[in-house]
């Protein structure tokens, strides 16, 4: 309990400091309000609309206004879309889950098999075969790779949908099962390319970090000694070596989230996937401020709950933990 | 090189495409049937034999119906575009980006409407009127117009649809309530009649009319019952299409309004895929998932143009791209910026830029040079651009007095550009620093960041000493086009140009309404503006379309997909 209190607590001061870091950065680009006129506004016009927005107070009167507002559920209207900023976010959040939460299932699919079976090939051109691959994904760029898929797999061979997105979780999220069930083979085509985008750099991570993990275990004593024992290599490898090797993967987990989150950014926008991330590129580029702070806030708050959640699952399965 | 010519915009399907032909045999046999009953009738009435004109003026129209027949018949149901943005909002009243403009038009109606060739056309409006002191105009409207809901649109909804805007107390910030309202110096509207508006302004305004085209026409009832939320997303239209669906980021989907009484449009429905990735918008497009794409990149044309399926369409836009001289106090403590402060200076270095090359290498595709700010087909002042001839750029600089001096440099000066904001932008702008070291002047391009860094600096007329930028005028008004430069403060003169000459014009302007007059203040101002370099004009930015070979569309000089 006590853990758990005090990692809410750090978890409120890490929210609250993204909110102060996103705040300055946001002003630091000077007044948006040119962005919101036409080109031939005059002054007088040009002032009417930073009042109207907001942007004639100082800037700690409206860092109060956004964090009195944030407290309250609000975050302001969206320059661009002229609504609730966090309605925005909000409706755009279910297709980046989508992406993420797919890429995450292929990257942990493909990472963990591929990581187990380099560790026990160890020095071995299969070894050297996975580790290339992983070497592979974690040097390509996204966009590249997106580009690539849709040239290949789109464009010439047509398995594919090249962009574009069938709903998925908003149908189940409205408790409508019988659409989103209908629409399940209709959405996979459309989930394929980016979701292995984003998990090609993911996958090659955890293949990485699985076969040192399992390395490092495989030469524990109670390995030998479970061998020594007679015990089949399929019950020393899952139920004595892979368990063990567990810990520092679930540790990434948490970790792993936040960087696919971090990653749609770019695949969103290959791909024309509606989510959160081509929201924030769009944001950005025309300095919705709102708009910005809503996405990063509901980022932050995702990452920070998935790691708090990986910590006490951690504590859980490490009791040296709960002891410190 | 060649231009190419704004050719008026339509849209009709290939009669080259192989599909659609039964429906197209049906339709010219329907028109055929239709003839002989004409003729038929005509014979059985007693019907005088027509003159040779009128018959081939009865054979024009009849194969133009024909034409069009055929053409309505052949043209796929739904037309799919790939836009680049999505759209922000879809509140009339609200309106700002161009995204949302184009869908805009399908969904309502407005008084007056710009042509491909820019000529101001009735609409909704069957006729206007200027009154005497030229601070009203009265609008009579067409007696079939009607809501989407079926009910009849009258003067009463066309009135609120200036009302509304215009409302202090709604706080919009959009195209209307924040350019064309306070442009106009709107006072107000009445309702003479439930067919007749009139609107009023607090001067005369050479431009109002084409100004007054800007504003969309809704209905009040539906619009009165929403909030400002819910008005951003739920349509009530009032033109030819309706919108049934918008998936945010993703599309939108408009299928024709039933109750629109004007000539029904060519497609059933309309959808709009939101791209934002320039490469998937011409994969999709190749792959034949999309008629249309907008905003192709110079990278992109060969790609679309070596398939057999599709082929980039690309027209001289209204928005100018050039390079601005700041002459503002501040930039004379610099040494470029004192040298630009001479006129003869700013007129050397557009002699050392040769703008068609810049075209073919960065943009790929031949442009329209400018010579002036005002859109070719609005400009008859007479004034040529000026050639590529760094002799002579040369020469000019010797005279002012910026002499080659060590490592032959006369002067140096900074260049300002926005990062990604014109195809190509940073390039064109280290290259155009290239082609002015080529003559003594050592130019450092400084790239900013668009929102956040060369907005607001551009805005508050502090880029410089030199800067790129771009500027939109408009296809119907040369007038409009001026209008960057109503005054030496005035908003878009980024260059802070205060020629007294030049400013003078405007009130000269202000006392005529003689277009010839007009026309010879035009000139007169326009070689003040040209003569004193204010611009280092480049040229009209290409707008380049992907088109699938499936259909025949032209693109307009204004960036309105029009669908007409």
């Amino acid at each position: 309990m006590a853990l758990l209190s005090r990692r809410l607590l750090q978890s409120l001061f890490v929210i609250a400091g993204v909110t102060v870091i996103t705040f300055i950065t946001l002003h630091l680009g000077g007044d948006p309000t040119y962005l919101y006129v036409s080109e031939r506004a005059s002054e007088a016009e040009i002032s009417a609309t930073r009042a109207k927005l907001g942007f004639d107070q100082p800037l700690g009167v409206q860092y109060l206004r956004f964090a009195e507002g944030l407290v309250h559920g609000d975050l302001g209207d969206s320059l661009i879309y002229r609504t609730p900023a966090i309605g925005v976010v909000l409706e755009r959040f279910p297709a980046t889950l989508e992406l993420t939460f797919c890429a995450m299932l292929i990257a942990l699919a493909l990472g963990i098999p591929l990581g187990v079976l380099a560790a026990l090939n160890h020095g071995r051109p299969l070894d050297g075969g996975i580790m290339l691959l992983a070497l592979l994904g974690q040097s390509i760029p996204s966009f590249w790779l997106g580009l690539l898929l849709i040239l290949s797999a789109g464009l010439k061979f047509r398995w594919l949908p090249i962009s574009g997105r069938v709903p998925l979780l908003e149908p189940l999220f409205a408790g409508d099962f019988a659409v989103a069930w209908s629409n399940l083979p209709h959405a996979l085509p459309y989930l394929a390319m980016p979701s292995l985008t984003i998990a090609f750099f993911s996958m090659a991570r955890t293949a990485r970090l699985v076969r040192s993990s399992m390395l490092e275990v495989l030469s524990q004593d109670y390995i030998r000694t479970a061998r020594s024992k007679g015990l089949s290599n399929y019950r020393v490898i899952v139920h004595h070596a892979l368990r063990n090797a567990w810990l520092p993967v679930i540790t990434m987990l948490g970790l792993e989230f936040g960087f696919l989150l971090s990653g749609v950014v770019v695949v969103e926008t290959v791909f024309s996937w509606p989510g959160v991330g081509r929201l924030v590129f769009n944001a950005i580029n025309h300095r919705d401020i709102p708009l910005v702070q809503a996405s990063v806030i509901m980022f932050s708050l995702v990452f920070v709950s998935l790691n708090l959640a990986v910590d006490l699952l951690y504590a859980r399965l490490d009791p040296r933990i709960r002891l410190r | 090189m060649t231009e190419p010519a704004t050719t008026p915009r339509s849209i009709r399907p290939n009669s080259m495409s192989g599909k659609g032909g039964l429906r197209g045999g049906a339709a010219r046999l329907i028109m055929a049937l239709i003839s002989l009953s004409l003729l038929g009738t005509s014979l059985l009435c007693g019907a005088p034999a027509p003159s040779q004109a009128q018959a081939q003026a009865q054979a024009q129209a009849q194969a133009q119906a024909q034409a069009q027949a055929q053409a309505r018949a052949q043209a796929p149901r739904t037309l799919r575009i790939g836009l680049a943005v999505d759209v922000d909002t879809l509140d009339p009243a609200e309106l700002d980006a161009q995204e949302s403009e184009n869908i805009a038009h399908l969904l309502w109606g407005t008084l007056y409407k710009t042509s491909s060739d820019g000529k101001l056309d009735p609409y909704f409006a069957q006729s206007s009127s200027l009154s005497a002191d030229g601070r009203a105009y009265t609008f009579k409207l067409r007696p079939d117009l009607k809501c989407e809901d079926g009910t009849p649109l009258n003067a009463r909804d066309a009135a609120y649809s200036f009302e509304h805007p215009a409302d202090p107390a709604m706080k919009f910030t959009g195209h209307a309530a924040g350019f064309v309202l306070p442009a106009l110096q709107y006072t107000g509207v009445h309702v003479d009649d439930p067919l007749t508006i009139t609107v009023k302004f607090k001067a005369y305004n050479p431009i109002a009319l084409g100004l007054l085209s800007e504003m969309f026409i809704f209905c009040r009832a539906p619009y009165e019952a929403m909030s400002r939320e819910q008005a951003a997303t739920h349509v009530s239209a009032s033109g030819p299409y309706r919108l049934v669906e918008w998936r945010h980021d993703d599309h939108v989907l408009l299928e024709r309004n039933r109750n629109y009484s004007l000539p029904a449009p060519m497609y059933e429905r309309v959808l709009f895929r939101i791209i934002p990735e320039g490469s998937t918008r011409t994969a999709e497009l190749i792959a034949g998932n999309v008629d249309i794409i907008t905003n192709v990149t110079p990278d992109q044309i060969d790609a679309i143009n070596d398939t057999d399926t599709a082929k980039v369409e690309s027209v001289a836009s209204i928005r100018r791209i050039y390079i601005g001289f700041n002459q503002k106090d501040k930039f004379s403590a610099t040494p470029g910026g004192k040298a630009i402060r001479d006129p003869k200076v700013r007129r050397a270095l557009q002699f050392a830029v040769d703008v068609p090359t810049l075209c073919d290498a960065l943009l790929r595709t031949p442009c329209r040079r400018a010579a002036t700010m005002i859109f070719p087909p609005n400009d008859h002042t007479g004034i040529s651009a000026d050639p590529y001839d760094p002799d002579r750029a040369e020469r000019l600089l010797d005279e002012a007095g910026y002499r080659r001096g060590a490592g032959g440099v006369r002067f140096e000066i900074t260049l300002q550009t926005p990062r990604g904001r014109y195809p190509n932008d940073v390039n064109m702008a280290l290259a155009i620093a290239q082609y002015l070291g080529d003559i003594g002047v050592n130019t450092k391009v400084e790239v900013l960041d668009f929102a956040s860094a060369f907005v607001p600096l551009i805005r508050k007329h502090d880029a410089g000493p030199m800067f790129l930028s771009g500027t939109s005028g408009a296809s119907w008004s040369a007038l409009y086009d001026m209008s960057d430069f109503p005054s030496p403060d005035g908003g878009a003169n980024y260059t802070n140009f205060a020629d007294p000459e030049f400013f003078a014009g405007w009130k000269k302007l202000e006392q005529t309404r003689d277009p010839a007059e007009q026309a010879s203040i035009i000139r007169a101002m326009m070689t003040v503006f040209h003569e004193r370099g204010t611009w280092l004009q480049l040229y009209f930015l290409p707008d380049m379309y992907g088109v699938s070979n499936k259909i025949s569309w032209q693109p307009r000089a204004d960036q309105l997909i029009s669908l007409d």
